[in-house]
C-alpha cells in the first residue's frame, strides 16, 4: 500500500495509550491478554478490528455480559480502537489447555465439515472483525458456540448463529476440544 | 438447518420459509420431515458458497461491516470528484451503519441501518442538523418508507409502522405491525423498501444464498398493500435488490441487482432493471445479466427464457440506492436521470465501485449514457467509505449514505 494513503486508513490506533488503557482489561483478560481465568477469553494476537467490534456491540447492548458491559458502558471509540491495536500486537502464550485427543480429533473433522476456516482462515487466526479460536478458552468457546446456537449469544450479521444450527452439543464438546488445544 | 436443492447446497434459517406462502411453508417443511439434518453436509458460509474448488484458497472475502461513526477528520470528502459546478459537504454524521434514505413532509431525514438495529433521524434546525436515534434494538431495519405521517420499517422479516413520526421523535409511538410473516434466512434477508405509486410497498426477498435454486418465495421484488396487508410477488428471478425506485413520469419500477459471486472477476455483470409488466422473470439463478448462462445451475437452459436488464452496470460493483433526479437545482439535462450508489467490490482481485454513477434515458425509457458522476471513496485498493444510497432533497440537492463512516454528505450545484 502505498504510504501516501495511510492517513485515509481507519485513525492509527496508540498501542501504548492502549497498553495503558488496557491496565484495567488484563485483572481478568489477563497478562498481554492472555486470560487464565475460566470463562474469560484470552485476547492476544485478536485482530484489532474483532476486539474494537465487540467493544462497540457491548456498550450498545447488543452483547450483553455481567462483568463486561459495564466497562464496555464508559469507552469511547478512540479508547477501544487503541485497547484493541495493543491486545492484537500481543503474543499468544501456549494454552493450558489438555484436550482429549479422540475428541479432538473428532473436532477436526466437524471444524473441516462446518467450513470454520472459510472465515476464521485455515489456521483459525481470525481476520478483520472476525477473531481468532485457535487456543482460546474451552469454557468460553463451549458457552459461545451453545449461545449462539440457542439464540442467546448474538452476532452482528447472522452468520454464526446459523453456523451453530446444525451442530449437536457433541460436535460443540468436540470442535471446543480440538480448538483450544491448538496452539 | 439445511436443504438439499437440485446440484448446490442453500443456506436457509431454521425458521425459513415459515410462511410467506402456504405452498412453500408445507414444502419446507416436507423437506425437514425427510432430512437428518445430523446427517445432512453443513453448508459453507453464504459468501463462500458457489466457490469453485480451485479457488478454495482465495484470500478474497467480504469487506467487514461499518459499525463506526467516523470523526469527520477521517471523511475525506476532499478526494471525491464530481463534475464541474458540483460540491460535496459533510451534512450530517454520528450514525453507525448508516444506510437507506427517506425523507418525511416536514424534512425529517431518516435513515435506516442493516447491522446495528437503529433508526436515525436527523432535523435541520437553523442550519445545523440534529441527529437522534429514533429506533432501537430492531432486526436488520434497512427498509425505510415514508408515507402519510407514518414511518414504514421494513427489518429481516417484518414490516411495521410509527404513526405521525415527526411529531414523535423524541418519543416514538409503538409500532403497528402490517405485515410479519416474511422469510427469516439471514443472508439477503435484509429489505430495500420504496413506495409504490399505487400506494403499495415495495421490496426484495433476496436468494438465501450466492448462487443455488431458490424456494419459491426467495429471489424477487414482492409488494405489501399496508392497508390490507395482501402481499404479491411482482418480479422473480432477482437474486438481491437492495435499491429501487419509480420513474416520476412512466411510474415503472425500476431497481438495482447484484449478480452472482465466484464466476470470474469480470463475470457477470451486476445489473440495472425496468419492471415492464408485473410477473417478469430476470433469469436468477440460471441466466445473469441477460445473456450469461450460470456455468452450473444455467445447464439446459438459454437466457432467451428469461427478462433482459435494462443495463449491465459493470461486475461486482454492488449497486444499492438509487432515485431518479426531480430536483430543480442541477443542471436541466439531470432532468429524471437516475443516480445510483455502487457500494463497491469485494470477490474481485482489483477493487471496482465505490461510486455514484449517472444514467441518462431517452422519452421511451431506454438507456442512453452510462457514466460515473461522484468517485474518490476508493483510493488506490483502499477505501475510506462506501455510498449507500441517495435522495433528492426538497430544495434540489442530493443526500448521499455512507455505511462505512456513519455519515451523510449533502451534493449540491451552483453554476
Amino acid at each position: 500500500m502505498p504510504a501516501l494513503l495511510l492517513p485515509l486508513l481507519a485513525g492509527a490506533a496508540d498501542i501504548e495509550a492502549g497498553r495503558r488503557k488496557a491496565e484495567v482489561c488484563v485483572a481478568c483478560h489477563g497478562p498481554a491478554g492472555n486470560a487464565t481465568l475460566p470463562g474469560v477469553p484470552s485476547l492476544a494476537a485478536q485482530p484489532a478490528m474483532y476486539v474494537f467490534f465487540q467493544l462497540i456491540q457491548f456498550r450498545e447492548k447488543r452483547r450483553n455480559d455481567a462483568q463486561m458491559s459495564p466497562f464496555a458502558a464508559n469507552l469511547n471509540d478512540r479508547d477501544m480502537q487503541d485497547i484493541a491495536a495493543y491486545f492484537s500486537a500481543q503474543q499468544p502464550t501456549a494454552p493450558p489447555f489438555v484436550a482429549d485427543p479422540a475428541k479432538a480429533a473428532a473436532g477436526k473433522i466437524v471444524l473441516d465439515a462446518h467450513h470454520c476456516g472459510s472465515c476464521h482462515l485455515p489456521g483459525l487466526t481470525g481476520q478483520n472483525h472476525i477473531p481468532r479460536l485457535a487456543g482460546q478458552h474451552y469454557d468460553y468457546l463451549l458457552k459461545q458456540l451453545l449461545g449462539f446456537k440457542n439464540g442467546s449469544r448474538p452476532d452482528i450479521d447472522g452468520t454464526m448463529s446459523m453456523a451453530a444450527q446444525p451442530l449437536t452439543e457433541q460436535d460443540i464438546e468436540h470442535l471446543a476440544h480440538y480448538i483450544a488445544g491448538l496452539k | 438447518m439445511s436443504v438439499q436443492m437440485t446440484t448446490v447446497f442453500c443456506t436457509m434459517s431454521r425458521f425459513a420459509a415459515s410462511a410467506l406462502f402456504a405452498f412453500a411453508a408445507l414444502t419446507a417443511h416436507a423437506q425437514q420431515q425427510a432430512a437428518q439434518p445430523e446427517a445432512a453436509p453443513a453448508p459453507p458460509p453464504s459468501w463462500a458458497q458457489g466457490r469453485p474448488p480451485e479457488l478454495a484458497g482465495s484470500k478474497l472475502a467480504p469487506n467487514p461491516p461499518g459499525l463506526t461513526a467516523k470523526p469527520a477528520s477521517e471523511i475525506h470528502l476532499d478526494k471525491i470528484k464530481l463534475p464541474p459546478g458540483f460540491q460535496i459537504s459533510l451534512w450530517a454524521e454520528g450514525m453507525p451503519n448508516a444506510r437507506s434514505l427517506a425523507i418525511g413532509k416536514k424534512g425529517t431525514v431518516f435513515v435506516g441501518t442493516r447491522l446495528v438495529g437503529n433508526v436515525y433521524a436527523v432535523v435541520d434546525r437553523n442550519g445545523k442538523r440534529e441527529v437522534k436515534t429514533i429506533l432501537k434494538g430492531l432486526h436488520r431495519p434497512n427498509g425505510i418508507v415514508f408515507k402519510n405521517g407514518a414511518l414504514y420499517v421494513a427489518e429481516l422479516s417484518r414490516i411495521l409502522r410509527y404513526d405521525n413520526i415527526e411529531d414523535n421523535l423524541d418519543n416514538p409511538p409503538q409500532p403497528v405491525v402490517v405485515f410479519d410473516a416474511l422469510p427469516k434466512d439471514e443472508p439477503h434477508g435484509w429489505k430495500y423498501m420504496t413506495l409504490g405509486p399505487d400506494g403499495w410497498l415495495y421490496f426484495n426477498i433476496g436468494a438465501p444464498c450466492n448462487i443455488c435454486v431458490p424456494p419459491y418465495t426467495h429471489a424477487q421484488i414482492a409488494r405489501v398493500n399496508p392497508d390490507s396487508g395482501v402481499i404479491e410477488t411482482v418480479v422473480r428471478g432477482v437474486r438481491n435488490s437492495v435499491g429501487m425506485a419509480f420513474h416520476p413520469t412512466t411510474k415503472q419500477l425500476w431497481f438495482t441487482n447484484h449478480g452472482r459471486d465466484w464466476a470470474g472477476d469480470d463475470l457477470p455483470n451486476d445489473t440495472l432493471h425496468r419492471v415492464s409488466k408485473k410477473g417478469m422473470n430476470f433469469g436468477y439463478p440460471f441466466c445473469h445479466q441477460g445473456d450469461f448462462l450460470d456455468p452450473e445451475l444455467g445447464k439446459g437452459r438459454t437466457c432467451k427464457e428469461f427478462d433482459q436488464p435494462a443495463l449491465k452496470l459493470g461486475p461486482h460493483v454492488a449497486p444499492l440506492g438509487m432515485r431518479f433526479y426531480t430536483g430543480k437545482m442541477f443542471p436541466a439535462e439531470y432532468k429524471n436521470r437516475i443516480i445510483l450508489a455502487n457500494h463497491g467490490s469485494w470477490n474481485r482481485t482489483k477493487k471496482t465501485g465505490y461510486n455514484l454513477m449517472q444514467v441518462t434515458l431517452d422519452a421511451s425509457g431506454k438507456v442512453k449514457k452510462y457514466e460515473v458522476f461522484a468517485e474518490g471513496w476508493l483510493q488506490g485498493e483502499e477505501y475510506w467509505g462506501r455510498p449507500v444510497d441517495v435522495q433528492v432533497m426538497p430544495d434540489g440537492a442530493m443526500l448521499v449514505s455512507d455505511d462505512v463512516t456513519g455519515a451523510l454528505y449533502r451534493i449540491t450545484y451552483k453554476r
